[in-house]
């Protein structure tokens, strides 16, 4: 598999970027991105997995506060759906209370959804939301108008991906329903959008803790000249690189609709799950005390990395499911 | 050994050896990628090593780029064919991590040098014909531009090789005493002073490619470890049904993709042609991390049924135990981790000297 980036992809990647860097604090980033063709998922001319990967690092690496995964992912997964919703943006109704990702939806689709969602993430802002439910031949995903449902606002880890309780009490269906492959693509590309946003962050935190590293001086000397911390930034730098390395994999995988895919979108999501944190923890030992103070960005993006590890699945739940797959994949081999 | 040159030799003949070395040396003229494709293949059917590892992966590359085209017609096809073993002597007893250090010595006698000192880590060095030697031939200025690389006949008198028997057994290494060796000028490597940057050339070149295969390795010891958690059972449940080893098994499947993931992202750069970079420092840490988390999990995993081993069937304990003490080099050799941390530091974040 060729991991080197096209001129396409990395024109792309630092066309985003420099959006992003001018449109700083701009209300309209939003209107901006979708403008630029952020939206534009699926066929031959339009972006792929790899694509929505760079544009979602760069998001998180911008702390960006936009309702993208939502919007992109459901776009790849039932891509008749693009026409469909136009520009709208969309945010994913997928969790339930007390239940895991993955799990099968207590939500129900009888001509109109009832039941209840939790993180239902730019619920308020969004103009529809696409939900998981079950239907009389197994779980479907149908996408509904974001004011035929009431939302109220959970506890925000991170105000710049609020978070939101939603009661459907049939809720009419505008569009759909997808069967269950419409959720399988879901899935993966959220999975792997949610990991690319993470490793964004995290590229920040690194980049920003070596910067301070290589100015800030104590005892006489450049901090960043001590074998304990260049030590830890090189450990940071090998987790950052290969966690890049593990959702580019994955995506190219997912474009080339290899059997893999799956497979690897899973690993990439349980090591950058732990990666991204550990990058983030490294990065606030460098900073010190100041990263410990609100107006410090640190604790920023640390806070977008916690939400989007636990986001279709924490690195326990994926490992829980790799091991499970190869504990399966044992049984079928031959004992010899 | 004998079988593993016969080996060697038969694959070289069926063309999966040196297959991107040059045509007229020997070489199968071939694009990188495709050897790359060759040495997985060969660790995914569980193939035993080369005899002349040392030969294909550390100085062949070094006489392929710095020697001459005399010394190249000598040796190469003869490393190729595994008809001469070759051994490297950079380490000393002194020198180890601080390699610029090193305090071997050869003294310039216009025609031939003369050679004193002491090397260790000689791998397959009672096997070699000939030795790549890192030796001081100016002991003035900076400590690392002193250094030569000679080609030393092992056959030369006043050299003298002890085998140091390693945790496992084996005794894969040698330590190598040269007292008063006559080494031909004919067989100095590159010019005088170059051996510090030959040598870093091996070393680089060394990480950078040999992730691939061993990363192919790590996975056919995932496989055989699920096969034998599956076939062996602990208070009348499989190993493998316990979810915490299942989570653990996963963990070092992990450690092994994302090396493997890593590797094709940078290894890129060089199968299209270009120089192993310092990013071949963090796939050897990756590396190294993900053989020492997958032998201490299989330990893990196995747990008491260690304990449980008829006398007469413990070749697959055996084979973990091997595996286990084996994986604690991982982290030391080709340049210790904290090497590695060093150059990735220095030239990827640019980070103050200490």
């Amino acid at each position: 598999m060729d991991l080197e980036l096209s001129d396409e992809q990395k024109w792309l990647s630092e066309a985003v970027e420099t959006l992003l860097s001018r449109e700083a604090e701009d209300g309209r980033l939003w209107a901006r991105l979708v403008e630029f063709g952020v939206l534009s998922v699926g066929g031959d001319e339009r972006l792929g997995a790899v694509e929505l990967c760079l544009i979602a690092r760069a998001l998180g690496a911008h702390l960006a506060p936009v309702p993208y995964i939502g919007s992109a992912a459901v776009r790849f997964a039932a891509p008749h759906l693009a026409e469909a919703l136009g520009e709208d943006a969309v945010a994913l109704a997928v969790l339930e209370p007390g239940a895991s990702w993955g799990a099968a939806p207590a939500c129900t689709l009888a001509h109109t959804i009832t039941g209840r969602k939790v993180a239902v993430e730019h619920a308020q802002s969004v103009a529809r939301l696409a939900v998981v439910a079950a239907a009389e031949h197994g779980p479907v995903l149908a996408v509904i108008d974001a004011t035929a449902v009431s939302s109220v606002a959970q506890p925000a880890f991170d105000p710049t991906a609020p978070m939101y309780a939603v009661e459907l009490d049939g809720a009419a269906v505008v569009a759909g329903p997808f069967g269950g492959g419409a959720i399988r693509r879901m899935t993966t590309i959220g999975t792997l959008l949610a990991a690319a946003e993470a490793v964004g962050a995290a590229g920040r935190m690194l980049d920003d803790a070596r910067r301070y590293a290589a100015e800030r001086r104590q005892f006489g000397r450049t901090i960043g000249s001590f074998q304990a911390l260049r030590h830890l930034l090189a450990d940071m730098y090998v987790r950052q690189a290969s966690s890049w390395s593990s959702v580019l994999y994955a995506a190219a995988a997912v474009d080339e609709d290899a059997d893999e895919a799956p497979r690897t979108v899973s690993i990439a999501k349980a090591y950058v799950s732990r990666s991204a944190r550990e990058v983030a923890h490294g990065a606030m030992q460098v900073f010190g005390g100041i990263a410990v103070t609100a107006e410090h960005p640190a604790h920023r993006f640390l806070r977008r990395i916690v939400v989007r590890e636990r986001q279709f699945g924490d690195a326990a739940h994926h490992e829980r499911e790799l091991g499970r797959a190869l504990a399966e994949a044992a049984e079928l081999e031959p004992v010899s | 050994m004998e079988a593993l040159r016969a080996w060697q030799a038969r694959c070289y003949r069926a063309g999966y050896v040196g297959r991107a070395w040059p045509l007229e040396f020997g070489g199968g003229g071939r694009p990188p990628v495709e050897q790359i494709i060759v040495d997985q293949e060969l660790a995914a059917a569980g193939a035993p090593e080369f005899a002349n590892v040392v030969g294909l992966d550390v100085l062949g590359p070094s006489l392929l780029r710095f020697g001459t085209d005399e010394q190249r017609r000598r040796y190469i096809p003869a490393i190729l064919a595994a008809a001469d073993i070759w051994c490297q002597g950079f380490s000393e007893p002194d020198a180890g991590s601080d390699l610029a250090s090193l305090r071997t010595h050869a003294e310039d006698r216009g025609d031939h040098f003369v050679l004193s000192g002491q090397k260790t880590w000689v791998s397959w060095g009672q096997f070699a014909r000939w030795c790549g030697v890192l030796a001081r031939t100016h002991a003035a200025g900076p400590k690392h531009r002193g250094i030569s690389m000679l080609i030393v006949d092992m056959r030369s008198p006043g050299v003298e090789l002890r085998p140091m028997t390693q945790i496992t057994g084996h005794a894969e290494f040698c330590e190598l005493f040269l007292d008063d060796v006559v080494v031909p000028r004919a067989n100095l490597l590159g010019e005088l002073g170059d051996g510090w940057k030959i040598a870093m050339h091996t070393l680089g070149h060394e990480r950078g490619t040999a992730a691939l295969p061993r990363q192919v390795k790590l996975r056919t010891w995932l496989d055989r470890a699920l096969r034998v958690a599956s076939e062996r059972s602990l208070d009348g449940r499989r190993l493998i049904d316990d979810p915490g080893a299942q989570a653990a098994l996963a963990r070092a499947l992990i450690g092994v993709e994302v090396l493997r993931h890593h590797a094709y992202r940078t290894v890129g750069e060089f199968v299209r042609g270009g120089a192993v970079g310092p990013d071949s420092s963090s796939v050897k840490l990756l590396m190294a991390e993900a053989e020492q988390r997958l032998a201490a999990t299989v330990l893990e995993v196995l747990g008491p049924t260690l304990d449980h081993a008829e006398p007469e069937a413990v070749d697959e304990d055996d084979f973990w135990y091997e595996t286990y003490l084996y994986s604690r080099a991982a982290s030391v050799y080709g340049g210790t981790q904290q090497i590695q941390r060093n150059i990735i530091a220095d030239r990827v974040l640019a980070l103050p000297q200490e």
